[in-house]
């Protein structure tokens, strides 16, 4: 964007996710932005000039999936519904690419799906042993992983979100799977937020990320049957803001100094703001990258100027501010 | 990646947003025809390919897929119906206006080596094949056109299109022909070789597709999908074809005739 104001340098928005250091808040959420996609269609090199300060992929499960039937996905008022059904390549298939974008600078947090606590670790495992066996320039910086448990448009997926006991086997598993940095992503579809999250924590997650679509449904207008091909779908977009600030509000509460990723209808600088003063550490932008390519850039920039603007050294100086009695 | 008769990877795709100056606008009815300013898409363009258009004002969230109706020197042309809110607003945009538009996106009908083409659409479907009809005989082919509309309104697009040899059909008779695309295809005499270029709705292109088997013709088709990203990252855009489920945004909008399932 050439009519963008310079920013300003003075103001540091670095954070610590866990032990990722992240340049900035700001990460893509997960399956709405594919690097290897972007590179193919950027004129420079991308892989290098990556805009987020962490990259989250599409969700990745053992097996490949197909995903749902079309349509899959539409926007709604001031939103976005999909339901495509988490497919994937599978994980053989997925780590078998990881070359063709290894040279990606940014750290990288790799979105895990499954219906059972051995399908996800099996995911970790398959990439660990790659990665542990890969020659140094060959695979990109994966540092941690996030379990997404909290998927509404798969059987299983949601499921699991909304059920603290099979939370904590899916965690647990993973933990025995891998060293890294574990989040786990929760779901917005139960009546306490929390309770998965404690779940979560309590089986070795190390953060948490929330939140994962909101469980919705569109009519087609002219036969008033469900419009996509999986009848439900996921809604996010600016409409779910208001109730994912309050949730990560209650998480960030709940959990003090846990890392946290929040999320849901961030399309400006100002909403960024409003997630770390609802106790996010950092925050994930989904349906905002389908409004521009350079969206990430935009939002950056607007995120420094507001920092700035209201006086603060570091953006953690604004965490949790929305939380203080 | 480009492999004999496949049209994916064909040509280049580019999704960096470029903001574009209306510099000329036609009101045809429901439809428009706009030209803008946009060199950067223009020089990289080809037949078949689309824009992501922003919607401007409040209130709209995904980007609107419109393929690009012309393409020369610094400007490209959309021909854009109302069909909902989105499109609708588009089509009152007016010259000296600006709008946020990223592409070319998707593969292009290849052209390569085709003597005779025939170039069927139906509604809106229309919109890719001026472009289509322009380079093919820029490269010397004979390319004769047949357009189908619903009706009286749909077929106010027609005077969009300067292709020499088209014919138009209606369903309710009142421009053209009476009838579908297909009475068309069936006055015609069509030369053994020919390739068949199809756009519209699902009906018509199964139509289209067992017409051109029983030709035994070979062709390409473009696709609608509703899409997200329109840039391969989303997956919300896909369609079964006989190479499994593709992207109707990244290894479509063009596919081969005989590998989509409508
Ligand atoms: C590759 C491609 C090329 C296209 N080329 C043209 C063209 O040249 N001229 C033209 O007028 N139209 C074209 N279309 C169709 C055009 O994208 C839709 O008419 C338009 O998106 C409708 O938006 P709306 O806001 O008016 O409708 P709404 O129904 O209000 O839109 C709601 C959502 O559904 C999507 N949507 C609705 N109908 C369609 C559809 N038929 N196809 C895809 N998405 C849809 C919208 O993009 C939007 O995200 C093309 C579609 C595709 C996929
Ligand atoms: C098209 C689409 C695909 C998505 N795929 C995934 C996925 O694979 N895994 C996941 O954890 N979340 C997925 N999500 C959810 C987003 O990561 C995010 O949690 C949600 O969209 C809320 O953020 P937003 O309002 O900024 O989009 C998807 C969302 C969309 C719109
Ligand atoms: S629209 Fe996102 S992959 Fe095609």
């Amino acid at each position: 964007m050439s009519d963008r104001r310079p920013p300003a340098p003075e103001t540091d928005l670095s954070v610590r996710l866990g032990p990722v250091e992240l340049a900035h808040p700001l990460v893509d959420a997960s399956g709405t932005l594919d690097v290897l996609e972007y590179a193919r269609r950027y004129d420079g090199d991308y892989l290098a000039d990556f805009p987020y300060a962490a990259y989250v992929p599409k969700t990745v499960t053992a097996d490949p999936r197909t995903g749902n039937p079309p349509p899959r996905v539409t926007e709604t008022p001031s939103g976005v519904i999909n339901a495509i059904g988490l497919e994937n390549p599978g994980v053989h298939a997925w780590i078998a690419q990881l070359g063709e974008w290894a040279a990606l600078r940014a750290p990288v947090l790799v979105s895990v799906g499954g219906n059972s606590p051995e399908q996800y670790a099996a995911v970790i495992s398959a990439l660990e042993a790659h990665l542990a066996a890969a020659p140094p320039g060959t695979v990109p910086d994966v540092r941690g992983y996030e379990l997404n448990v909290s998927c509404p448009n798969v059987v299983g997926g949601l499921q699991i979100g909304a059920d603290p006991t099979a939370t904590a086997e899916v965690v647990g598993a993973c933990r025995a799977a891998t060293a890294r940095f574990l989040l786990t992503k929760l779901t917005p579809n139960v009546r306490d937020v929390t309770e998965a999250g404690a779940a979560a924590l309590g089986a070795g997650a190390d953060g948490l990320s929330l939140v994962n679509t909101f469980k919705a449904m569109v009519l087609d207008r002219d036969t008033l049957r469900p419009f996509l091909g999986n009848r439900t779908g996921g809604l996010c977009g600016p409409a779910i803001k208001p109730i994912a600030l309050r949730m990560v509000a209650e998480v960030a509460r709940a959990f003090p100094d846990t890392p946290l990723v929040g999320m849901g209808g961030v399309m400006t600088g100002l909403d960024a703001l409003e997630f770390i003063a609802c106790g996010a550490t950092a925050v994930a932008v989904g349906a905002a990258n389908f409004t521009s390519f350079e969206a990430p850039q935009r939002i950056l920039a607007e995120l420094r100027d507001e920092v700035a603007a209201r006086g603060f050294g570091t953006v953690g100086e604004a965490r949790g501010i929305a939380l203080r009695a | 990646m480009s492999g004999s008769g496949q049209t994916h990877d064909d040509h280049r795709q580019w999704a960096e947003t470029s903001h574009c100056r209306v510099s000329a606008a036609r009101h045809l009815g429901g439809f428009a025809v706009l030209e803008l300013i946009a060199p950067r898409i223009a020089r990289r363009a080809a037949p078949g390919q689309f824009v992501m258009v922003t919607v401007p004002g409040e209130g709209y969230l995904l980007r609107r897929p419109i393929s690009l109706f012309s393409a020369e020197a610094d400007c490209i042309a959309l021909l854009v119906e109302a069909r909902g809110r989105g499109s609708e607003r588009l089509t009152r945009l007016e010259v000296g206006d600006v709008v946020d538009v990223a592409g070319p996106l998707g593969s292009a009908f290849p052209t390569q080596g085709v003597t005779n083409a025939l170039l069927v659409g139906g509604g809106i479907g229309c919109a890719p094949l001026q472009y289509l009809a322009d380079e093919l005989a820029a490269a010397g082919a004979h390319v004769t056109a047949a357009l189908g509309f619903r009706d009286f309104r749909a077929a106010r697009a027609v005077g969009a299109f300067t292709i020499e040899r088209l014919s138009v059909a209606t369903e309710d008779g009142s421009v053209g022909r009476a009838g579908t695309v297909l009475h068309l295809l069936a006055a015609l005499d069509v030369a053994p070789g020919t390739t068949v270029y199809a756009c519209g709705p699902t009906p018509m292109i199964a139509a289209v597709q067992r017409w051109t088997f029983h030709e035994g013709l070979r062709g390409y088709v473009s696709l609608e999908a509703h899409m997200a990203c329109g840039t391969g990252s989303c997956h919300g855009c896909v369609v079964d074809t006989a190479r499994g489920k593709l992207r109707v945004c990244s290894e479509g909008p063009v596919f081969r005739l005989d590998e989509v399932t409508p």
